[in-house]
C-alpha cells in the first residue's frame, strides 16, 4: 500500500465514522483498531492500543487541563463571575453599544479567570442577551459579542486547549499559554471597536439607555470589590508560572485552590456549587482527555503507515514557498474548524504540521499562537462551530439559527485580520514570552 | 427497562462520575499543596507528581461511560441535520453497534494486556515502584460499562440533542453540552 492510499484510507474511514455521528473518542479508537491490525502487526499492535491509551494519558503536562476549567466552573456556578458582570454594568457609562460593550469587557477578564469557552459564552448568553434583546438591541448585535469573546478565552490563558496545543505538539507549555495574552487582548480590543463603530453607524441596533445613575465610589465599589481578586488570580498563575516558583500544572492548580478561597472570602461558595463545578469540570475535561487517549496511536499508525513522511516529504520536495505551505496548513485548519472539534483538528494535523515547522525553521511559539487563532475561530465558524451551538442553547427561540451566524461573520473577519497580523509582525505572539520567560 | 432496573444502572453511572470527579478533587488539593510546601522550604510529598500523572487516566476512563450515558462526549451532527427522524434514529444505531464492537474489542485486548504483564512479572520504576498491569485495571470496567451503554443504545438510539432522560431533570441549568 503506498502512503497517499494509506492516507487516503484512514481519513476516509475517520470521516465516515465522524458522519455517521460515533463519538470523536470512539472514532480515533476505531482507527486505531484497524490501523493496528494493518500497519502494526496484528495482535500485538491491538494490545499496544491499549498501552499507548494510558500512556497518552500519563502525562503531567495534560493536568492543567481539569485545574483551567475548575476556575472558570467555580467562577460559574458561585455566581462571583456575575457580580463581576454587574460591575463593569455599573461602571461602564456613555458608550455607544454599552451592553455589547460591557459582554466583551467582562467576558475578556473572565476569560482571564476560565479556561472553559463553553462556560463563558454560556455565562455571558444567559446574562446579557435576555438584557440586550429587552433594550431593543439588534440579535447579531446582541449576540455576536458574546459568542466572539467566548473564543477569546481559548487564547487568553489559562486556557485548557492552549495546553493540550503544547503537550501534543511539544511546545513549551508556559510560552504558548503567555504568547496568547497579547494577541487575545488586541482581538478583544478591535472587537471593542468594531462594536462602537456599528453602534455609531446604527444607532438602531444598539439603542442607548441609561440606567440608574451612580455616582462616586458606589458606581466603581463593585468594580474595585469583585473584579480585583479575579485580576490577582489571573496575575497568580501568569507570575507562577513565569517567575519559576511553579509549573504550568502547580499554577494551574494554585490558580483552581485561589479561586475556590476567593469565592469562600465573598461567601458564594456552597457545598451545592461546589459539586456543580466539579461535575461540570470532570465532564469537559473528561470529553477532552477521552479524546486524547487515541492521540499516541493515531500518530503512530500515520508514522507507519508511511502517511506522515510520505506527505511531509511530498510537501519537502515540492520546495514550496514558506508562505504557500503556512497558508495552506492556516486555511486546512480554519476548514477543519468548520466541521470538527479543536482536539481532533490537533490529532489529525499536528503529526504532519510539526515537521514541516521544525523543516521551514519556524519559531514554534510564534506558528503556536497561529494555530489557536485558526482553532479560535473554528468555534465560531458555521456550521458546527462549538459555542454557535452554545448560543443557540441560551438565546430565545424566535431567533433563527442563521441570524446566529450572520452575528459572527465580522468576528471571524477580525480573526484573519490578527491571523494576518501575527503572520507579518510575529512579535505580537513571540515578544511577551520571550520578555518573561527568555524564550 | 424496569424501573428498578434504570435507577440502579443510573446509580452505576453517576458512580463513575463521582470516582472521576473525587480523583481530580483530590489532585487538585494534594499538588495545592505540594507546590506551597516545595516553596516555604518543606518536602511534604515526593510522589505528588507522578500520581497525578497515573490518576489522569484513571478520572478520565471512569469519565467516559458517565458521560456517554449523559450524551455527552463531542459528535458530529452532519446527518442528524439532513435526515428526517427516523432514518436519524437508524444512523444513530449503527454508530451505537460500532461503538459497541470498539469498546468489546478494548476490553477483550485490555484484559490480555493486563494479563501478559502480570504474568510476565513487569514493574513501574519511577519514583513509585509498582506491578505495571495496576496502570491497566481501569480499562477493561470502562470499556465494559461504555460497551453496555452503546448496547442500550442500540436497543433504544439516543440523538445529540437528547439527554438520558434521568439526568436531563439535574442538568437543565447548567452549559448544554461538554466541550473544551
Amino acid at each position: 500500500m503506498t502512503w497517499w492510499q494509506s492516507l487516503l484510507g484512514l481519513f476516509g474511514l475517520l470521516s465516515l465514522l465522524l458522519l455517521v455521528g460515533l463519538p470523536a473518542g470512539f472514532a480515533f479508537l476505531a482507527i486505531n483498531l484497524v490501523g493496528a491490525i494493518v500497519f502494526l502487526g496484528g495482535e500485538a499492535g491491538l494490545m499496544q492500543v491499549v498501552r499507548n491509551g494510558i500512556d497518552s494519558l500519563t502525562n503531567f503536562s495534560l493536568t492543567p487541563i481539569p485545574f483551567f476549567i475548575l476556575m472558570g466552573e467555580v467562577l460559574f456556578h458561585t455566581g462571583l463571575a456575575m457580580k463581576a458582570i454587574d460591575a463593569f454594568d455599573r461602571a461602564i457609562r456613555g458608550v455607544p453599544g454599552r451592553l455589547a460593550v460591557v459582554a466583551i469587557v467582562a467576558g475578556t477578564v473572565f476569560s482571564a479567570i476560565s479556561g472553559s469557552t463553553v462556560a463563558t459564552t454560556a455565562l455571558l448568553g444567559g446574562l446579557l442577551l435576555p438584557e440586550m434583546l429587552k433594550r431593543g438591541y439588534h440579535p447579531r448585535m446582541a449576540m455576536g459579542p458574546i459568542i466572539a469573546i467566548g473564543g477569546v478565552d481559548m487564547l487568553v490563558p489559562p486556557s485548557a486547549l492552549t495546553v493540550l496545543l503544547g503537550s501534543l505538539a511539544g511546545i513549551s507549555i508556559s510560552g504558548l499559554l503567555i504568547a496568547g495574552v497579547v494577541p487575545g487582548f488586541l482581538m478583544a480590543a478591535m472587537f471593542l471597536g468594531w462594536i462602537i463603530w456599528t453602534a455609531r453607524r446604527r444607532p438602531d441596533w444598539a439603542p442607548s439607555f441609561e440606567r440608574e445613575e451612580l455616582h462616586g465610589w458606589a458606581r466603581w465599589r463593585p468594580l474595585v470589590v469583585n473584579v480585583t481578586p479575579l485580576v490577582l488570580i489571573f496575575l497568580l498563575v501568569i507570575v507562577a508560572m513565569s517567575a519559576g516558583w511553579a509549573t504550568p500544572t502547580e499554577s494551574a492548580a494554585l490558580g483552581a485552590l485561589s479561586t475556590v478561597l476567593v469565592c469562600l472570602v465573598y461567601r458564594s461558595l456552597s457545598w451545592r456549587s461546589l459539586v456543580k463545578a466539579i461535575a461540570g469540570t470532570t465532564a469537559i475535561s473528561g470529553v477532552i482527555l477521552f479524546i486524547i487517549l487515541g492521540a499516541t496511536t493515531f500518530s503512530q499508525i500515520l508514522s507507519f503507515s508511511g502517511a506522515t513522511n510520505g506527505l511531509v516529504g511530498m510537501v519537502q520536495q515540492a520546495a514550496l514557498p514558506t508562505w504557500t505551505v503556512l497558508g495552506g496548513m492556516i486555511a486546512i485548519l480554519l476548514f477543519l474548524g468548520c466541521f470538527v472539534d479543536q482536539v481532533s483538528m490537533m490529532l489529525i494535523t499536528l503529526p504532519f504540521f510539526m515537521p514541516l515547522v521544525q523543516h521551514f525553521g519556524w519559531d514554534p511559539l510564534w506558528f503556536g499562537v497561529l494555530y489557536l487563532i485558526c482553532m479560535q475561530m473554528g468555534l465560531l465558524t458555521p456550521p458546527f462551530g462549538l459555542l454557535l451551538f452554545t448560543m443557540r442553547s441560551v438565546a430565545p427561540r424566535e431567533i433563527p439559527t442563521r441570524e446566529i451566524f450572520a452575528s459572527v461573520m465580522p468576528y471571524l473577519l477580525m480573526g484573519l485580520l490578527m491571523i494576518g497580523l501575527v503572520l507579518v509582525f510575529p512579535p505580537v505572539a513571540t515578544a511577551l514570552p520571550g520578555w518573561l520567560l527568555g524564550k | 427497562m424496569p424501573v428498578r432496573l434504570a435507577t440502579a444502572y443510573a446509580t452505576l453511572m453517576r458512580a463513575c462520575g463521582l470516582v472521576a470527579g473525587v480523583t481530580l478533587a483530590v489532585i487538585t488539593l494534594l499538588v495545592c499543596t505540594d507546590v506551597v510546601g516545595r516553596n516555604l522550604g518543606l518536602v511534604l510529598f515526593t510522589w505528588v507528581n507522578e500520581v497525578t500523572e497515573y490518576a489522569l487516566p484513571v478520572a478520565t476512563l471512569a469519565a467516559a461511560p458517565w458521560l456517554m450515558w449523559r450524551n455527552q462526549h463531542v459528535r458530529l451532527d452532519v446527518l442528524g441535520a439532513l435526515l428526517p427522524p427516523r432514518a436519524q434514529r437508524q444512523v444513530d444505531r449503527v454508530a451505537s453497534a460500532l461503538g459497541l464492537l470498539v469498546s468489546l474489542a478494548l476490553v477483550w485486548y485490555a484484559l490480555r494486556m493486563l494479563l501478559d504483564s502480570r504474568d510476565a512479572g513487569s514493574l513501574v520504576m519511577k519514583g513509585l515502584v509498582f506491578p505495571e498491569w495496576w496502570l491497566y485495571l481501569p480499562v477493561p470496567p470502562c470499556f465494559a460499562l461504555l460497551a453496555l451503554e452503546c448496547a442500550r443504545r442500540v436497543w433504544r438510539p439516543v440523538g445529540l440533542s437528547d439527554l438520558s432522560a434521568a439526568e436531563a431533570a439535574h442538568t437543565q441549568d447548567t452549559a448544554p453540552r461538554a466541550a473544551p
